[in-house]
């Protein structure tokens, strides 16, 4: 059952969160207990040492993977309740995908790939222009809406990758490791961005190992071992520019 | 995903690996234009036997000596080269005499000689009374048939075939020149029209005819017949005239167990079906042929399409990320090797009918006999239905596989 309630006062509701994995007889407890919750328009960043189950985390609070124990509550739905289709509408209308590989279609043009969500949200073709166009012109890239993916610099590509986290407007957008591939330039242009779109009351989940990246969100929530470390709420940087990433 | 989006990236997919696609779809391709090429030539060639025999008319019934044992595609005896002598003058007589036959043409045939000045050619001669005119429908493009006269009185006369006349005389006339059949000096009297192939597969066009009694008795020295032709009177059909056929040579020949039968009796449509099925046999054993190559094709469009899901993981666990249900990415992948199968299959019937119309100007020009151009909308209907399954057939399990990854590990395949 999905029920898509948009006023509520936490949007994630984890509790007692785990993930265990099974290879060969052996467990690896990739998230122990896990819990937290995250309200509207809050900016989280998720940090971590590599193997310390942030990506995990992420996985199972965007919907791509199903936890092995413990609740977690989205926009009032149980995932445990909603069967994979209803994982994948709620992918689609409610969450944004940012990659640290971008994970465009090198070969199909900026608006090929800003228009993907919509192409798997069943929108009619001329409903779709104006928002595609919109989301392409907020990252700034109108001249380029016609430039096939691959052409385009690294950072040009994160945007495009934002654009198309944003086309379909969703509450709650993602960014795995952002900047990880980019020039520090770059890298502030794309924070910048996020910050703005924070600002415009998404939510956004940011699992980062950089701490200048970090310092963006309003909360920190820092995983070790799969499991909580700390969860501190930070004071925002405002004026991220390019000193910062220096 | 909405149909037509999914079709514009299946488009984008295949477009985006333009050899490869077209390398792919070349099994198709040969498979189709093949099954296109030899059904068509089948339906020509099925066309061009039953027309012939259809020509001959179809109220006749045709009495060869000997049973035709075992099958209906055992041939007759005779036909064997097994010398039967059951067939005689006085059967010919008594079935003269039975109301459902119009007409009764006792035939004899035999291979001979025939010398004109220089010229000289072995042909096939046989050996009618005027009836025969009259029931295998033949005219003559000039001169005369057999009279009754003729036959009796074993006059040394010939109507011949119109190749053999231009072989002959080139482009002097025929009729009355003396040409020299075995030992016998006999005049030209008629010339017959363009008749092409006759029953028995016998080339009408190259043919000497002569009176029964010349032919029978004087070139062959027997007395009985290789073939009788009846036709049936308008008011019978050729089955009534059938039976009353077997019957009055049953009788004849003092025949009671029906298994003893020394003739055969058929009908047109005996022979017409009999042919027709064997057409068939040739063109479906033939167009099974061009089938393994769709199949070999279809195994192409397999391999291709598991590549390119290997190829694609990334772009499958993003699209899956975006929303993309499983049902979207087996519709997106299912419909590239359909579309692949699809354009082969066009393409292919383009070739088919390339090769079919230059198939047909061959031979229309080598075969005097009408070759007609046949391109049946069952053979493309089939090659768009069988290529377009192919698609679906073979490149279900790539899709599927496509479908079922795991989004988190297809993000992370590198």
């Amino acid at each position: 059952m999905l029920v898509l309630a948009r006023r509520l006062t936490s949007m994630i509701e984890v509790s007692k969160l785990s993930k265990d994995y099974r290879d060969d007889g052996t467990v690896t407890h990739a998230l122990r207990d896990v819990s937290f919750s995250i309200k509207p328009g809050e900016f989280v960043a998720i940090m971590g040492p590599s193997g310390s189950g942030k990506s995990t985390l992420l996985h199972i609070l965007s919907f791509l993977d199903r936890p092995t124990r413990g609740i977690y509550t989205f926009l009032g739905n149980d995932m445990q309740t909603l069967v994979d289709h209803e994982l994948a509408y709620t992918r689609n209308k409610e969450m944004g995908f940012i990659f640290q590989s971008f994970n465009l279609l090198s070969r199909a043009s900026v608006y090929e790939n800003v228009e993907l969500p919509l192409l798997y949200a069943h929108m009619p073709v001329g409903d779709r222009r104006h928002l595609v166009e919109a989301a392409i012109e907020s990252v700034g890239l109108s001249d380029k809406i016609l430039v096939e993916a691959g052409k385009l610099s690294g950072g040009q590509k994160q945007r495009v990758a934002i654009a198309r986290a944003l086309v379909n407007k969703p509450q709650i957008i993602f960014a795995d490791e952002p900047t990880g591939n980019l020039d520090s330039h770059s890298g502030a242009q794309v924070m910048e961005i996020l910050q703005k779109l924070n600002d415009e009351g998404h939510t956004i989940i940011l699992v980062t190992h950089e701490t200048y990246t970090a310092e963006f969100a309003d909360r920190l929530i820092k995983i070790r071992d799969g499991m909580v470390e700390s969860d501190i709420r930070i004071e925002k940087r405002r004026h991220g520019g390019k000193d910062f990433f220096k | 995903m909405l149909l037509r989006d999914s079709f514009k990236t299946a488009v984008h997919g295949l477009r985006h690996a333009k050899v490869r696609s077209l390398l792919t779809m070349l099994g198709i391709v040969i498979g189709i234009a093949s099954v296109i090429l030899l059904m068509s030539i089948g339906s020509s060639a099925q066309s061009l036997i039953l027309d012939q025999v259809r020509g001959i008319g179809s109220d006749l019934v045709f009495i060869v000596p000997g049973a035709t044992k075992g099958s209906r595609f055992s041939s007759p005896p005779s036909a064997q080269g097994i010398i039967i002598k059951t067939l005689t003058e006085r059967d010919a007589d008594a079935l003269r005499r039975e109301q459902s036959l119009l007409a009764v043409a006792p035939e004899v045939r035999g291979q001979t000689k025939v010398v004109y000045q220089n010229n000289d050619l072995t042909v096939t001669f046989g050996g009618v009374t005027h009836e025969f005119f009259i029931v295998r429908n033949l005219e003559l493009s000039s001169g005369r048939t057999f009279t009754e006269t003729d036959v009796r009185s074993f006059n040394h006369v010939a109507v011949i075939g119109s190749k053999l006349a231009e072989t002959l005389f080139g482009s002097q006339t025929a009729v009355d020149k003396t040409i020299r059949v075995k030992n016998l000096s006999i005049r030209v009297i008629g010339v017959l029209d363009e008749e092409g192939l006759g029953p028995m597969g016998v080339d009408q066009d190259n043919m000497v005819l002569l009176p029964l009694s010349v032919a029978q008795k004087q070139l062959l020295g027997i007395d009985y017949y290789n073939l009788v032709t009846a036709q049936a009177n308008s008011a019978y059909t050729a089955e009534f005239a059938q039976g009353r056929i077997v019957s009055v040579l049953r009788q004849n020949h003092r025949i009671t167990d029906p298994d003893k039968d020394d003739f055969t009796v058929q009908t047109q449509e005996d022979a017409l079906s009999l042919l027709g099925d064997i057409t068939s046999i040739m063109t479906v054993f033939l167009t099974s042929i061009a089938f393994i190559s769709l199949v070999v094709g279809g195994i192409g469009i397999m391999n291709i399409m598991l590549v390119s899901v290997v190829e694609r993981t990334k772009e499958i666990g993003l699209r899956k990320a975006l929303g993309a249900t499983n049902g979207d990415i087996l519709q997106q992948f299912l419909l590239e090797s359909m579309l692949l199968t699809f354009l082969g299959g066009v393409i292919g019937i383009l070739i088919g009918a390339f090769f079919v119309t230059l198939a047909y100007l061959i031979l229309s020009n080598t075969l005097a006999t009408g070759w007609a151009f046949s391109l049946p909308p069952s053979a493309i209907g089939l090659a768009v239905t069988v290529s377009t399954l192919t698609g679906v057939v073979f490149g279900l399990y790539p899709a599927r596989k496509a479908s079922r990854k795991d989004p988190i590990e297809a993000l992370r395949y590198e």
